[in-house]
């Protein structure tokens, strides 16, 4: 085990004990910009068609079958780092539009097929919230989604508790009802920004 | 310092879908932050959750997959992309080793929803840890140091 290795297992022993979700004292927080049209286009193209399965064993694409907005985040569904913050923060988010009338769907794709299969993403899933859809598949379709979205992953260790542990990419990607990215989104935002950068789109 | 050294943003109207496109040429110096800690505010106000009290802690949050941001001079936090050859914006050896340094960074600078964005291109000069600030606040928040087991 390397120091990478150390450190990451602190990680994951900091963030499974309540490093991120712990927190009932809040501090003032630092003064984040107020949103503004000021836009510059992301360097590099990002996303492209899909063909993987959901949680419920029923084929998915980039489109959303009812025609909703999509908020996509790579991960896998046992994932005690970011995806322990980022999947509750996309579902809260997802419910704050809700009540502004703009239908969201939490979706989640995973990075580890043989972890995240049909059988267990749901229940993992299901824990967090019951909106979140996962999405599974072939090793193949995976590697095409996670080179249109330019996800970089790396397998660190297996902790005897959760298992695999991956180093990944955390950025959640805004989605059209099509399945065209609209923005991407660092999973640090609490859900009311996230939600207001959505309503923004929205209204586009 | 930040430096305008090349007006090469294109800017366009509120774009339909996320595009290639050339950045803003820029020279920003600042400290690496855990960007979760920063914005969260559940660590401690910013203050507390930067420099060597927050060392070990942003440690742990980048090896996560926490985005790491640079806290610019000028109060401006920008969500850093990639560092040099290492193409994430988290966990990487590169985004760990520059934890809580103060770096002169070299790239260019995207503006999105508010946000600012950074692919750092080159790390001109680290700076090192700079701030020292462990002594004020003892390290932030304290279990990012384990007791050892007896």
């Amino acid at each position: 085990m390397n120091w990478r290795s150390l450190v990451l297992s602190a990680a994951i022993c900091g963030l499974a004990s309540g490093g991120l979700a712990h927190g009932a004292e809040r501090h003032t927080d630092p003064t984040t910009p107020p949103l503004t049209d000021a836009v510059t286009p992301l360097p590099w193209k990002i996303g492209g068609a899909f063909e993987l399965i959901d949680h419920t064993g029923a084929a998915r694409s980039q489109v959303e079958p009812d025609g909703r907005m999509q908020l996509v985040f790579f991960g896998y569904a046992n994932c005690p780092g970011i995806c322990s913050a980022a999947l509750p923060m996309m579902a809260d988010a997802a419910d704050i539009l809700e009540t502004r009338g703009i239908a969201v769907t939490p979706v989640m794709i995973t990075i580890d097929p043989v972890l995240d299969t049909v059988g267990t993403m749901g229940p993992a899933l299901a824990k967090i919230s019951p909106d979140l859809v996962g999405l599974t598949g072939s090793p193949e379709a995976l590697a095409e989604v996670h080179a249109a979205f330019q996800i970089s992953f790396e397998k660190i260790m297996n902790d005897p508790q959760h298992g695999p542990i991956y180093a990944h990419g955390s950025h959640i990607y805004l989605l059209d009802a099509t399945g065209r990215v609209l923005t991407l989104m660092p999973p640090v935002l609490p859900a009311d920004h996230v939600a207001d950068i959505v309503t923004k789109y929205a209204k586009i | 310092m930040r430096m305008r050294l090349l007006m090469a943003a294109i800017l366009l109207p509120l774009p339909g879908a996320v595009q290639a496109a050339e950045g803003e040429r820029v020279q920003i110096r600042g400290e690496i932050i855990d960007t979760w800690c920063y914005y969260s505010g559940v660590m401690g106000g910013p203050d507390a959750v930067t420099g060597t009290a927050h060392h070990t802690c942003a440690l742990w949050c980048s090896a996560g997959g926490i985005p790491v941001g640079l806290l610019g001079e000028d109060g401006q936090v920008y969500m850093v992309l990639r560092i040099e050859g290492d193409d994430g914006s988290a966990g990487g050896d590169m985004q760990l080793r520059l934890a809580s340094h103060e770096i002169t960074a070299d790239g260019l600078l995207y503006h999105r929803d508010g946000l600012n964005y950074l692919v750092v291109e080159k790390v001109v000069t680290d700076h090192g840890i700079t701030k020292l600030n462990h002594e004020d606040y003892g390290p932030v928040p304290p279990f990012a140091i384990p007791e050892p087991k007896e």
